[in-house]
């Protein structure tokens, strides 16, 4: 048993660094770099796209890097008036999105969690089964409702329909059963009302989710596509990605350079998101899967 | 007293004597939050109600009407459903949805196995920057993931057809040969899916306890026989999870087909989510696409319903 102990220790303490603890650490970063390479390559070619000349991008012969890395496409789409308009307009829209949507889901949340009310149940079934619905059965007649309520062609139509999400109200639930009561308890001894524990106790604990949550639904409205071409027509009110598809099949089909920029320019606000909370983000991954 | 009406606290028994009367205190006690919570509900419930759960309700009641944004809806009974099943149309674009499946689901859990079992046998630094980096592709949009690979897929200048070159390989028409086209979809949708599979798998995989593989290490078992014997056993539900999961989003793939292809070339991307949809753009009579947009809701709503249920049971702990 002793020996058994011992030998385990020794394991932990120091792997033995033979040829074949060698070639299987090797092999490890091989993997491992055939894999950052898979998810990263596309990204990468998009940017070296970018430098390239208009006929460079699609070239016979094929060339790899441009002859000259060319600024000239971003000065170019960044000298582009709608471009930037779109840009800023879609962010506005996504920036009203996300807080819109995590107030009115956070109340709901606060609601299902924490407080006691006739009907909470069947609320609470009604609330879920709308997760159940996928979305292409009710794009049709939800085009038909915001038809009729003169929603059409408005930053409203883009930011107000998918703010309540039962996804949400369920993730931020959840975080909220898991805050002891005990908490509550005792500013209700002196004297709180449910609000005031809303907003004092449960929102400034309310970071983790908020971030995951706020985070989820800027993609959302920053990616979205199928629903504006429905809904907004006007050029001057597209979003970006609205924006970079009618481009690709306009101007951006004779001048991919120009194309290429502007899609770097499009992910570029998600990605640096990304980057500055990849920590929060990777950590909740199993949270929102899983809960 | 008390026996009567056990949730009650002792006190409140001695000051009604009543039982109807303790009853309704009871109630009121229960409910106590009633007002106020209503007023939180209030905007969630209102929003949920207005653009999903009336949708939802006035799509089955268009599905039985014959009805176009020019006439008033006149009632058919059966008809759209009866015109959805028996179009050959709408069963080949289910029938691509599947093989659409068959080539997204199994390959992408397949390489997020071999993800987390490389993340959890490396050190931390590296594990970290394989999640990153594997993550990443998940936030970029499908417009721009199209725009990326439709550029990698072009005949006569793209990435892909050079690549192959070198060894030799004949050009091909990625997305403009039906036999290649939803291949060329799957890879852009296997790219935007890793992340999150990937990721899920990881999280599985660490919280495996480690005295299993100690005690399969001291057994003298190699790697295959902890990934058989160990690994796989204890994640065999996080894997079914993901598995319907993932066939619930990929029969649902509608972005990339619309932006790459447009469902063609000859119908070959035209996956069940772009066949409803333009059906919706190009046909006035509606009730045949809500029709089939509920059939879809009835077959993918229970199976989700279904899975959350499954995981809500704590069954996937063991």
């Amino acid at each position: 048993m002793a020996v058994v102990a011992q030998e385990v220790a020794a394991i932990h303490r120091r792997p033995q660094r033979t040829t074949s603890w060698w070639l299987y650490a090797v092999g490890k970063a091989v993997v491992g770099a055939i894999f950052i390479v898979a998810s990263l390559f596309p990204l990468l070619w998009l940017v070296i796209a970018g430098f390239k000349s208009k006929t460079e991008v699609i070239s016979t012969p094929f060339q790899f890097f441009p002859e000259v890395w060319k600024w000239e496409n971003y000065a170019q789409i960044l000298g582009d008036p709608t471009f930037l308009l779109t840009m800023g307009w879609t962010f506005l829209g996504a920036v009203l999105f996300t807080v819109l949507s995590l107030t009115v889901n956070s109340l709901a949340a606060y609601a299902f969690a924490r407080l006691d009310f006739r009907f909470k149940r069947t609320l609470w079934t009604i609330v879920i089964t709308t997760m159940f619905i996928p979305g292409m059965t009710i794009l049709l007649t939800s085009f038909i409702v915001v038809t009729d309520l003169g929603m059409l062609d408005s930053l409203a139509v883009l930011v107000i329909p998918g703010a309540a999400t039962a996804a949400m109200i369920f993730f931020i639930r959840q975080f909220y059963l898991s805050i002891p009561s005990s908490l509550e308890e005792a500013a209700m001894l002196d004297g709180c009302g449910r609000l005031r524990i809303f907003f004092f106790l449960f929102l400034p604990l309310s970071k983790p989710p908020f971030v995951v949550m706020g985070i989820t639904a800027f993609l959302a409205y920053w990616n979205s596509y199928v629903w504006p071409i429905l809904t907004i027509t006007s050029p001057d009110k597209f979003v970006v990605q609205q924006f970079l598809a009618t481009f690709r099949t306009g101007r951006g089909s004779s001048e991919l350079g120009l194309l290429m920029a502007g899609s770097v320019l499009a992910a570029a606000p998600v990605i640096i998101l990304f980057l500055i909370f990849q920590r929060q983000i990777i950590g909740n991954i199993k949270m929102a899967g899983l809960k | 007293m008390t026996v009567t009406h056990p949730t009650m606290t002792e006190t409140e028994a001695l000051v009604v004597p009543d039982a109807r009367n303790a009853r309704r205190r009871h109630r009121r006690y229960l409910y106590r939050d009633g007002k106020i919570a209503y007023w939180l509900l209030l905007p969630a419930v209102v929003l949920l109600g207005i653009f999903v759960i009336w949708p939802a309700l006035y799509a089955a009641y268009l599905s039985f009407h014959d009805w176009s944004f020019y006439k008033a809806p006149e009632f058919v009974g059966w008809r759209n459903y009866t015109n959805v099943l028996t179009d050959p149309l709408f069963w080949a674009a289910i029938g691509r949805g599947f093989v659409f499946v068959a080539m997204t689901v199994p390959p992408m859990l397949l390489l997020a196995f071999g993800f987390s079992s490389l993340v959890v046998a490396v050190a931390r630094r590296f594990a970290g920057a394989l999640k990153v980096s594997i993550y990443l592709p998940t936030i970029i949009s499908t417009v721009i993931t199209s725009i990326i690979f439709v550029v990698i897929y072009d005949y006569s200048g793209g990435l892909l057809n050079a690549f192959l070159g070198l060894f030799g390989i004949d050009p091909v028409a990625w997305l403009g040969d039906p036999k290649w086209a939803l291949l060329a979809i799957a890879i852009p949708a296997i790219w935007l899916g890793m992340g999150l599979t990937s990721l899920i798998m990881v999280a599985a995989m660490i919280d495996i306890p480690t005295e299993y593989y100690e005690a399969a290490a001291m057994e003298g078992a190699n790697w295959w026989q902890k990934t058989f014997f160990i690994t796989i056993p204890q994640m065999k539900n996080i894997i079914l999870y993901l598995l319907v999961t993932g066939f619930v989003a990929a029969i649902q793939q509608l972005d990339l087909p619309l932006v790459m292809t447009q469902g063609g070339p000859l119908d070959s991307t035209t996956l069940p989510n772009l066949f409803i949809f333009n059906h919706f753009t190009n046909d006035v009579n509606v009730g045949y696409s809500i029709a089939a947009a509920l059939l879809l809701f009835v077959v993918l709503g229970t199976v989700s319903a279904l899975i959350f249920r499954f995981v809500n049971s704590e069954r996937l702990v063991d």
